[in-house]
């Protein structure tokens, strides 16, 4: 049997303990699955995909993580998380220091070894000749390949992805996604998107999450 | 506006005017101050004694323009290359401490005391710095630039630590959930986002440390306050008002590179500012006088 890449035991989400907003989730995460979340806004699906990155404590339960906490997770927030300031590939170099030792000087240069994966992912999502400018200059549309450049290139185990679907067009969904696609097969790893286009979402996950009365509910499995 | 807002308002207007009054106290000390100022100024203030511009008579000037060896020059110039280097060495060492003292980047064990060592820099004044180390090096600009380099870091490290406070979630979040260590969020996220600033910061120490020449000098850091000084204990108060003026002039030019060099950072240099016609005139004669760059008038953009 697959080992579980996430196993979320008995997990209640949210900010205060007096209301939760979701409760008793016990679910596995493993290789190869691509899950949507969806649910009405304000339902806790954000909060949701915040715990199982670690960024938010259970208010009950426990996240038992089954990849590596140094670049074993990828997560693309609402916003992106970009440095703005910063170039398109060093955005994207970013994602591929978390493979290099914990003590490589941040300093320094991406050696050039590593260095194909950021050059690679920026090719695959068509932004390879931005390489130089700065994300902030760029579009949303592109700002969102750049994240999902970053995580391709990470090549974690686990992607969350909070909405990055949002602002793309039809082109750029399929360029995306099945660019992710590609490195989850790859990496032999899964994703966890919170989406709320619901066609879309059906698309392309293989399991369906509904946040509803707060409970987790699984709706579809193929 | 609310009742309470009001009364607040109102109660704080009233305290301020009470302590305001039991600090002055005796009002009669004022009567014949404002002509005891009037004589001071015409006696001895103005006009300028504007030879602090000439060459001095010794020693003997060698230089292609004299006016390289005036007191002013020299004075002035010593105190650039004073706060240059010590904004440069404060900048340096202030780093570190703000991204300790931040607390989206550090635990609070860590922030509290990195926040404390530089509120006690900043709690001395620049003069009493500068004393301590006219002590510890004599009289020169060695000691100017210790001295200017510690309150330097004081306060850059407390306006650094604020900018990377203010840097928005997202990336922090992002780099966390990644694994990336603190000193690669530091260096790769938190100070990229908050550069703008930074360098802003950077450019407003270096003013304040080229006005504050004038004070840390005074006890013999170096620079022209100690030209200022040394006119001040002679009473040549024409001398001293001369070299302030040029002091002025100075920070002014320094003030007008500086805006220059920050909103080419800023993503505010890229707005484009309303002009003063915009403002004041109707929009048809405002936009006749100022077209909009793209060839179109101010009108047009509504369309």
């Amino acid at each position: 049997m697959t080992e579980p890449l996430v196993h979320l035991h008995d997990v209640a989400v949210g900010y205060d303990p007096e209301h939760p907003l979701i409760v008793e989730v016990d679910v596995e995460i493993v290789a190869g699955d691509v899950i949507a979340v969806l649910g009405p806004s304000g339902i806790g699906k954000t909060t949701l995909l915040r715990t199982i990155a670690g960024l938010v404590r259970p208010l009950d339960g426990h996240v038992e993580l089954g990849v590596a906490p140094r670049g074993g997770v990828g997560y693309i927030p609402q916003r992106l998380g970009l440095v703005g300031n910063l170039s398109v590939q060093a955005n994207v170099e970013m994602g591929v220091r978390v493979g290099l030792s914990r003590f490589y000087p941040p300093f320094f240069a991406v050696p050039k070894a590593q260095q194909r994966y950021a050059e690679r992912a920026m090719e695959d999502l068509g932004i390879a000749h931005l390489a130089d400018h700065p994300v902030r200059i760029l579009s949303g549309g592109q700002q969102r390949r750049v994240a999902t450049a970053k995580t391709v290139a990470q090549r974690p185990k686990l992607v969350l992805a909070d909405e990055f679907l949002g602002e793309l067009d039809d082109d750029n969904v399929d360029i995306v996604m099945r660019t992710v696609r590609t490195a989850i097969e790859a990496q032999n790893s899964a994703m966890v998107m919170v989406e709320h286009h619901e066609a879309l979402a059906k698309q392309v996950a293989n399991r369906i999450w509904r946040i509803q009365d707060g409970r987790l509910v699984e709706e579809l499995s193929r | 506006m609310k009742r309470a807002t009001a009364v607040g308002g109102g109660g704080l207007a009233l305290l301020t005017a009470y302590l305001f009054f039991d600090l002055v106290g005796d009002w009669g000390r004022m009567a014949g101050g404002v002509d005891n100022l009037l004589v001071f100024v015409r006696e001895s203030l103005w006009p300028p004694n504007w030879s602090v511009l000439q060459a001095q008579s010794y020693p003997v000037c060698e230089a292609r323009f004299e006016f390289t060896c005036s007191v002013a020059w020299l004075g002035m110039v010593e105190t650039l290359k004073i706060a240059f280097v010590a904004t440069m060495l404060g900048f340096v060492l202030a780093l570190p401490i703000s991204v300790l003292a931040a607390g989206n980047l550090s635990s609070m064990p860590v922030a509290v005391p990195a926040r404390v060592a530089l509120a006690g820099m900043r709690s001395l004044p620049s003069i009493i710095w500068a004393v301590l180390f006219v002590i510890v090096f004599s009289i020169g600009t060695l000691a100017g630039i210790f001295a200017m380099t510690f309150y330097t870091v004081g306060y850059l490290g407390k306006l650094q630590f604020e900018s990377m406070e203010g840097i928005k979630n997202a990336p922090l979040e992002s780099a966390k959930a990644m694994g990336m260590t603190r000193l690669e969020t530091a260096w790769l996220v938190a100070i990229p986002e908050s550069a703008n600033q930074l360098l802003s910061h950077v450019l407003f120490m270096f003013e304040y440390n080229v006005r504050h020449g004038t004070v840390i000098g005074l006890v013999g850091a170096g620079g022209v306050g100690l030209y200022i000084n040394t006119y001040l204990k002679l009473g040549q108060y024409d001398k001293v008002v001369a070299l302030l003026i040029v002091v002025f002039l100075v920070v002014l030019v320094i003030d007008f590179i500086s805006m220059a060099l920050r909103s080419a950072v800023n993503e505010a240099g890229d707005v484009e500012r309303p002009s003063w016609s915009s403002i004041f005139l109707p929009a048809s004669i405002a936009s006749a006088q100022h077209p909009t760059p793209m060839g179109g008038t101010v009108s047009d953009e509504g369309e």
